[in-house]
Order: structure tokens, then C-alpha cells, then sequence
């Protein structure tokens, strides 16, 4: 009973990362209807620029997301028309001839960042990553670390950023609109080109910056890419594909299921754990826990 | 029809001929099955790297000395990418397509024991430079030999020399990640501890890349003398910033396989120093050899010139595994090409051999649970001490002292 409160304080932990990884990702899956695969890659991809920044700098890796931010946005805002055009194909089936090509992408930013970056694990260093706050009352302790309450932070950030985004200004007005009929919002004014390019400007901006902060949590490699892709599939499909709000719950649901098998039974049944949940969900509300996916 | 008929048995004799007749080359073609992609594409590419220096090597020397002439040798690589069954068809192709003379095997144990069965049934022997758990010599595959001893005499050795350490760990927590040379070194470190007295508080397998930071925060309360963890480079590194971050520092971090991986030290800077691993040679190993490198420094400044960074062990036993391979043919008088017959009678040579190489003795076991792995090298247990892996146990082979136990996170 003494160590609950830890578990579920790492468990929250845990669920702010996954929340950072997939909040972006449910948002382009909502408007655009892009399954990317390599949104793992962008993730990874981040975290190798912001380790090669801090190197080349010696700035604190946090102060350096926004230039990550508008490096991965302008990559977006080159890329988002291949993809529009793979989407607007009238031959086959054009959503999963995007897929096709988010996967072929995958695998080739992949392979280009093993030959470039090599296959050795790195680390960004940052002030951060030293502290901890410990609180103890009686035989409850729980142990806080500063660069993970950090990415909590963040998480909450930019989860309110995206909210604010979409519900106060045109633009959010404008994806909300092509979301919910996109030839409707094409006949009321949206620019629907202009604004599925920013959008994913924006997603694959706000993926590598947390690269940035995987890196200095955990660590940075070339083949970090898959794990992360299928954690945000997982937050993704158990929200609801589509809803954003549903993100923050399901992650912390995944950090948390996490932790207590971790802490209280066998680690080794924690995948399955996680997966059983997802797919009894899935039985009973295949649109995600809270039927509001697409 | 007849015609025709007659054409086609011609044309199918013509075939069955030119695939049947063997072709004629003056170099030895070996197979390598390696990761070069995928989760463990460091020790892959650790491995490729062993291999390669030695070809490189015994190639500037002008090949293998077999009877009066050189031969040399040319590596063919087929990527596992992580994966044995991926692993198993590569040595597939490597024998029927590129028809290798000879195999090097891949960095994990996994993918080893994936591709035994296919060098049985194409009679092709493998000496594998890496895959370290014992399962693979359980096999009991004729064609399979190994350079490194099995986990459960490195791991073994690593325990023994903490738990001779004041003030005497008492307690300890052992985890592996969920692959099989992960889950026998975590086996080899928990069987060592309850031998030498050390209560085991915990023994989990954890999946693999599994964020193990509220398992760490949960055994902080605990308070356990050593953490003992089997894994790979990326959740060695995880696992000391979880610890930093926790700020919990035990007595005695040990952790296999990684630690003597320059990337560690690299990736942690001041944090790695302490953290005591598993070896079986680093470059301060006394050895002596008439084969290619004449000791451990030759090879280590052999391998920094070519690639830049230190040599591991995992790098060593693959260059290793060239000398067993060039000693054995030279003994043998087998030139290229091999054919089934000779590759046959490179098995009793392989068995028979006793070498003094810079990387130690090779000599390989024929029976028991070790059969045909490397029993004539001693396991040592290593240290990072000022981001420099010394060599701390056992004492008679000890070149620093071990620094023990860990000083705080608050106070480095």
C-alpha cells in the first residue's frame, strides 16, 4: 500500500510522455485522415537535432524547442503536399496508398539516420535531469523527478496549447470545420490546402520536439523510431482515432496500468496487460473508451 | 514432341551440372549473419566491426597460409535485422545462394540459436564472436562453436567479486529485459547472489525498452545493496538516468551486456563512472599470441586506428572468431573452395584446437552443457573509473582497485 502513491505518480509520468507523442498525431489522424508511420521517425529525428544542437551550443535542450519546432514545421510544410497528393488520388485506395507511403517513409528516414547518425545510443544532457523532489509521511514516500514533472508540464502545455489553438482562433475554427465536413468547409471559405499543410506543419513540429524531450528522459537512438510509433498508435485507438480530448486520459491510462504491474505484479505481463485492456475496450467500444473516434 | 522433350531432359542435365560443379576461386568466401538493423543494431554493428578488422587484417598479411600458398578471405553479409527467423533466412541464402565457405555468427543469442539448425542441415560450421547465453550450447549443434564463454560464467564472476567487497552487499534486486541473453544473464546474476548469500529482494523479466522508472522508485524504499540488471546498450543507459533521476544511488550498480561499449560512457559522461560490468578481455588483458596481434594492447590500438573507439570484448571475440577459423584450415591444409566433405573435417580440427590468441586461450569444450563454446577464457569483471573500463576482479588479474561502494548522484 506504501508504494501506491509512487506507482501512480509514475504512472502519471509515464502517461505525459505518452501524451506528448500522441496528441499531435490524433489531431493530423482527425483532420487529415493521415495514418503516418513515421511519426515515430519525427520523434526520433527531433531527439538526434536537439542532441547535435545542445552539443554544438551548450544550450539547455528545452531552450532550443522552438528552433526544433520551426526546423520540423518548415520539413512538414515541404512534405504535407506528396502526401496530399497520394491522398487525393482518385486510382486504388488512396488512404491506404498514404499509409503505404508514411511506412515507406518510416523505413527510409530510418535507414538514412542509422548511415548518418550512426548505431550508437546518445544522451541529452540537460540541467534538469539531476534533481528530484522527495516527499515522505510516515511509510508513504514518493519520489518526483524535476525532468519528468518537466514533461508533465509540457504535456499539459501544450495539450491546453492545441485545445486554445482549435477552440479560440480561425485557424482552429478552420480545422474543426474541415474535420467535421470538409466539402461543406470548403464551400463557407476554408482553404483547405493551406490549412491541412499547417496543420501538419504543426504535428511534425510538435513530434520531434518531443524527441527532444525523450532524449534527455531516456536516451536517443536510430532505432527508437518503432517503439514510439505503435505507443502512439496505442494512446491513439484506445482515445478514439480522431479525439483529441480523449488523449490525455488514455495515456495516463497506459502509464498507469504500466506502473502498477511493474510495482505489484510480473512485469513480464505488463504488454499483455496493457493490449488485453485495449482490445477488451475495443470489444466493447470500438470507437475508443470514450465513443468518440472515428 | 519427342523433340522436345529430349531438349528439355538436355536442357535440365545442362543445369543440374553447373549448379552441382563447384566453382573455382582462390579465396574463402565466409557468410556473417549480423544485426545491422533493428533493436540491437549496436551489437551488430559491435560484431561487423570484429569481423571486419580481422579480414582487413589477415588480407594486408597477404591471406591464410595453407600449405605453401594465401588465400584470402572475402566477408558476405546477410542482416538479421533483429529478428532469428530473419537471421535463419539470411544463413540460408548466404549457403545455398553465395555459397560460403564458412560462418561467422550474429551478435545475439536469439538470432545464434535460430540459425544453428540451418548450418546442421546444410553442414556448414559457424563460430559465432557474441551470443552468450547458455541455451545456445544446450543445442548441442555439431557446426556451431563460440568464441565468448556462456553469461553464466561472466555473470557469475561479476557477483563473486562484489559480494568480496566491505562493507559485504547484502541484498540486491536483479532484473532482465525479456530476450534470451537478457533473461540468463538476470538468471546467471540471481543464482550467483543466492549463492553467495545475497537475498534477492526482486527477480523480474521486464519487457523489453520498458521505462523502468517506477520499478526503480518502488525498490528505492527497499534500499538494495546491488541493482543487477541484463539487458542492451539503449536500457543500460535508461537505467542509470532512471536511477539519477530518482536519485537513488545502491551500493553497486551491475549491469551485462553495455557497459564496456564506448557509447555508454559517452552517453553519461560522469554518471557511468562506478558501474561495474561483465567481460571476458579489455585491452589491459595479458595475453601473448603469434597469431596476427601479438597481445590485448596490439589489438586494442589496431582497432581504435580503424574505427576511431575502443575495442569491447563482444568486437574482440568476433575478430577472434577469424584466427579460429584461419588456424583451423591452415591445419587442415583446406583451401578454397570448401566442400562438404572438407567442412566436415573441420569439426574434430575446431574441437582439437588449443590457441593462444591476444584475446586468450580458445579452447573448446565437446561435452556437457558447454559443449563447443570457448571454456579456456577467464570471465573478469570491469569497471568505468574516469569514464575508463578497468578490470577490477578477480584479484589475480585485477589492474584497479574497485571503487566501491557508489558515491552518491547529489555528491559527483
Amino acid at each position: 500500500m506504501e508504494l501506491l502513491p509512487q506507482a501512480l505518480i509514475d504512472g502519471i509520468m509515464l502517461g505525459a510522455i505518452y501524451i506528448n507523442i500522441a496528441i499531435a498525431f490524433s489531431l493530423v489522424y482527425g483532420v487529415l485522415h493521415i495514418i503516418d508511420f513515421a511519426v515515430g521517425e519525427w520523434i526520433m529525428l527531433g531527439a538526434f537535432t536537439g542532441y547535435h544542437l545542445t552539443l554544438l551550443t551548450h544550450v539547455e535542450p528545452f531552450l532550443l524547442l522552438p528552433i526544433i519546432f520551426v526546423i520540423f514545421a518548415g520539413l512538414g510544410l515541404l512534405l504535407q503536399p506528396l502526401i496530399q497528393r497520394v491522398l487525393s488520388g482518385h486510382k486504388g485506395n488512396p488512404t491506404l496508398m498514404a499509409l503505404v507511403f508514411t511506412f515507406g517513409l518510416a523505413l527510409m528516414v530510418r535507414g538514412l539516420a542509422q548511415t548518418f547518425f550512426g548505431f550508437y545510443s546518445h544522451s541529452i544532457p540537460s540541467r534538469f535531469s539531476a534533481g528530484s523532489f522527495f516527499f515522505q509521511r510516515g511509510s508513504f514516500f514518493v519520489t518526483i523527478s524535476s525532468v519528468r514533472l518537466l514533461g508533465l508540464v509540457y504535456a499539459v502545455v501544450l495539450t491546453l496549447l492545441l485545445n486554445l489553438m482549435l477552440r479560440k482562433t480561425d485557424f482552429g475554427l478552420a480545422i474543426r470545420a474541415l474535420a467535421m465536413q470538409k466539402e461543406a468547409a470548403g464551400l463557407m471559405g476554408v482553404n483547405a490546402t493551406r490549412t491541412n499543410r499547417w496543420l501538419f506543419a504543426i504535428y511534425v513540429g510538435v513530434t520531434a520536439m518531443t524527441g527532444v524531450l525523450i532524449g534527455v528522459i531516456l536516451s536517443v537512438a536510430s532505432k527508437m523510431g518503432p517503439e514510439n510509433s505503435i505507443l502512439a498508435f496505442f494512446v491513439v485507438v484506445l482515445a478514439g482515432m480522431g479525439y483529441l480530448a480523449g488523449v490525455p486520459a488514455a495515456a495516463f491510462l497506459l502509464g498507469i496500468i504500466q506502473s502498477i504491474f511493474l510495482v505489484y505484479l510480473d512485469p513480464g505481463y505488463t504488454m499483455m496487460a496493457v493490449f488485453g485492456i485495449l482490445y477488451l475496450i475495443l470489444l466493447v467500444s470500438p470507437t475508443g473508451m470514450f465513443r468518440r473516434g472515428m | 514432341m519427342q523433340c522436345s522433350k529430349g531438349l528439355a531432359l538436355l536442357a535440365a542435365s545442362a543445369l543440374a551440372i553447373v549448379a552441382g560443379a563447384q566453382e573455382a576461386r582462390d579465396y574463402y568466401k565466409i557468410g556473417v549473419v549480423c544485426e545491422l538493423s533493428g533493436d540491437t543494431v549496436t551489437g551488430g554493428n559491435v560484431c561487423k566491426r570484429g569481423y571486419d578488422l580481422w579480414a582487413q587484417e589477415v588480407n594486408a598479411q597477404g591471406g591464410i597460409k595453407v600449405g605453401s600458398k594465401k588465400y584470402k578471405v572475402q566477408l558476405f553479409y546477410g542482416d538479421s535485422q533483429s529478428n532469428p527467423s530473419t537471421g535463419a533466412a539470411a544463413a540460408e541464402r548466404l549457403i545455398t545462394q553465395e555459397h560460403v565457405d564458412f560462418m561467422f555468427g550474429p551478435y545475439t543469442s536469439g538470432c545464434a540459436i535460430a540459425v544453428g539448425p540451418v548450418v546442421e542441415k546444410y553442414k556448414v560450421p559457424i563460430i559465432n564472436g557474441s551470443a552468450e547465453s547458455p541455451n545456445v550450447w544446450l543445442q548441442h549443434f555439431k557446426y556451431s562453436f563460440g568464441a565468448i564463454p556462456p553469461v553464466n560464467f561472466t555473470g557469475a564472476m561479476a557477483i563473486q567479486t562484489l559480494a568480496k567487497l566491505e562493507p559485504k552487499p547484502k541484498t540486491a534486486v536483479v532484473f532482465g529485459s525479456n530476450d534470451t541473453f537478457s533473461k540468463a544473464t538476470a538468471t546467471a546474476f540471481n543464482a550467483e547472489c543466492e549463492k553467495q548469500g545475497i537475498k534477492v529482494f526482486k527477480f523480474n523479466i521486464v519487457p523489453e525498452g520498458q521505462d523502468l522508472t517506477p520499478l526503480l522508485s518502488a525498490m528505492k524504499g527497499l534500499r538494495p545493496d546491488i541493482i543487477a540488471f541484463g539487458g542492451h546498450d539503449e536500457e543500460l543507459i535508461n537505467l542509470v538516468k532512471d536511477l539519477r533521476q530518482i536519485d537513488y544511488t545502491p551500493k553497486a550498480v551491475l549491469m551485462h551486456y553495455g557497459v564496456t561499449e564506448p557509447a555508454f560512457v559517452d552517453a553519461l559522461k560522469g554518471d557511468a563512472n562506478q558501474v561495474f560490468g561483465g567481460a571476458v578481455w579489455d585491452e589491459a588483458t595479458k595475453t601473448s599470441s603469434k597469431i596476427l596481434w601479438k597481445d590485448s594492447q596490439a589489438y586494442a590500438t589496431a582497432a581504435k586506428k580503424a574505427f576511431g573507439v575502443p575495442a569491447d570484448y563482444t568486437q574482440a571475440g568476433c575478430s577472434v572468431s577469424g584466427i579460429i577459423f584461419q588456424e583451423a584450415v591452415a591445419k587442415l591444409n583446406a583451401a578454397p573452395p570448401l566442400n562438404e566433405a572438407t567442412r566436415e573435417k573441420l569439426i574434430p580440427v575446431l574441437e582439437g584446437l588449443d590457441l593462444q590468441t591476444f584475446y586468450g586461450r580458445i579452447k573448446f569444450a565437446t561435452e556437457g552443457d558447454f559443449y563447443h563454446a570457448n571454456v579456456g577464457i577467464s570471465p573478469l569483471t570491469v569497471q568505468i573509473q574516469n569514464g575508463v573500463v578497468k578490470t577490477v576482479g578477480p584479484a589475480a588479474v585485477a589492474e584497479a582497485k574497485a571503487q566501491y561502494p557508489m558515491t552518491p548522484w547529489s555528491q559527483r
